[in-house]
């Protein structure tokens, strides 16, 4: 055993340049080869997981907007929707009340002009109805007296009698 | 294996090499490149199966460093944490299933078997926190640490670096070395009296590798773990 270590660090300079040198080699190799592209890439994909969290964030910020807006275009248009609502309710109303008030004084002055027309008619009948007496009686009385009688007269005495009737 | 007449050796340079550490050590450093490229090569958003079990490494071994450091110092060291994981795990594991010995002499196994690998790589950690210290609190204030709590401790710090690079060292080292000595033993016990011999032996080989799997695995994770406790001691004195 410690003969070996008594030749063996005869021998150690050769060996242990030897591995110095190509330790270092192999450091630099390994270097060029695997160590920092391997880095630079882990470091890439940290900065990338980092940007994807970033940029997930802010999407789901604007989602979270957008919804907002729809939200509040709903709520918006129904409001809309209901005050159009209303006001074609009250449009109708309105109509609907114009066209009775109008139907009604329609109505009325139909009613006014029926009557006035009841009243006319009545009149002309009264009218035509005392003239026929007048002359009716007037035939039957000169037949019956056979004694003329002025229409004047006879009509003043009829008319006397429609008087009488009419209360 | 173990005694040191078991290693090939060869001059290069006017440096003596050992060729069952430079062999293996390649093995190793390759193995963990050819890992590292093949799970590397579709880098994506999304990750894909390589993908996910390097950044799973990454922050299996980042995790193991903040476990230490405090704050985002652990940047510096990440790279030098990962590849000494990765290293270290592989060559603890190398020895297990392949060990080649020609003529007596070992070329391939684990790295981290042999004492010199492992205190380079102790040495390695202890320098980069002398080094993170220094740049970090300034020459003065740096080894004004060694004089804390008072100045007569100065001897005390000195030999607790010592004995921290000793100790970083030589524990995977022995781990290691002994695991891979017993598997040698064992595997000899399976030869030495034919078939009888043998059945007994693989189902205690088949044990003692799967455990030394596990604690390869350990090793490696305590060395990477030791050497953030190590380079955290000298990036807070002031705290």
């Amino acid at each position: 055993m410690f003969s070996h270590l008594a030749v063996a660090s005869s021998l150690a300079i050769g060996d242990m340049l030897f591995y110095a040198i190509c330790f270092i080699i192999l450091m630099w190799l390994i270097k060029i080869v695997a160590w920092k592209p391997i880095n630079k890439m882990m470091q890439d994909r940290a900065d990338k997981i980092s940007d994807d969290i970033d940029s997930a964030e802010k999407s789901r910020d604007d989602a979270a907007k957008l919804a907002k807006q729809r939200q509040d275009a709903l709520a918006n248009s129904r409001h809309e929707a209901t005050s159009i609502v209303d006001s074609a309710k009250k449009q109708g109303q309105q109509q609907r009340d114009g066209i009775l008030a109008d139907a009604q004084t329609d109505a009325q002055s139909l009613k006014d002009n029926a009557k006035k027309d009841i009243e006319q008619e009545r009149q002309d009948a009264l009218a035509s109805v005392r003239n026929d007496v007048a002359d009716l009686s007037i035939e039957i009385a000169s037949k019956i007296i056979q004694k003329e009688l002025s229409a004047d007269d006879q009509k003043a005495l009829i008319d006397s009698y429609i008087e009488g009737l009419g209360k | 294996m173990g005694d040191p007449s078991s290693v090939a050796t060869f001059q290069f340079g006017g440096l003596t090499f050992n060729a069952a550490n430079i062999y293996s050590g390649l093995i190793a450093f390759v193995l963990v490149f050819l890992f590292v490229f093949a799970l590397s090569r579709h880098i994506t958003m999304k990750p894909g199966k390589g993908q996910n079990i390097l950044e799973w490494l990454i922050d299996f071994t980042n995790g193991i460093l903040k476990g230490s450091i405090p704050g985002n110092e652990t940047g510096a060291f990440g790279l030098y944490g990962f590849t000494l994981f990765l290293f270290l795990f592989i060559s603890n594991q190398l020895g297990l299933f392949l060990q080649i010995a020609v003529g007596g002499k070992d070329f391939v196994r684990s790295p981290t078997s042999d004492p010199i690998v492992t205190m380079t790589f102790s040495l390695a950690t202890l320098m980069i926190a002398q080094f993170a210290g220094v740049t970090k609190y300034g020459w003065k204030k740096h080894f004004s640490g060694y004089l804390q709590p008072f100045v007569f401790w100065l001897p005390i710090s000195i030999f607790e670096e010592f004995t921290n690079f000793l100790t970083l060292g030589l524990r995977i080292f022995g781990v290691i070395f002994s695991g891979e000595m017993l598997l040698k033993i064992i595997g000899g016990l399976a030869f030495s009296h034919g078939i009888a011999t043998m059945i007994v032996a693989i189902p205690l080989e088949l044990v003692w590798q799967g455990f030394s799997a596990f604690l390869g695995a350990i090793q490696a994770y305590v060395f990477v773990t030791l050497s953030a406790v190590y380079i955290s001691k000298k990036t807070e004195i002031g705290d």
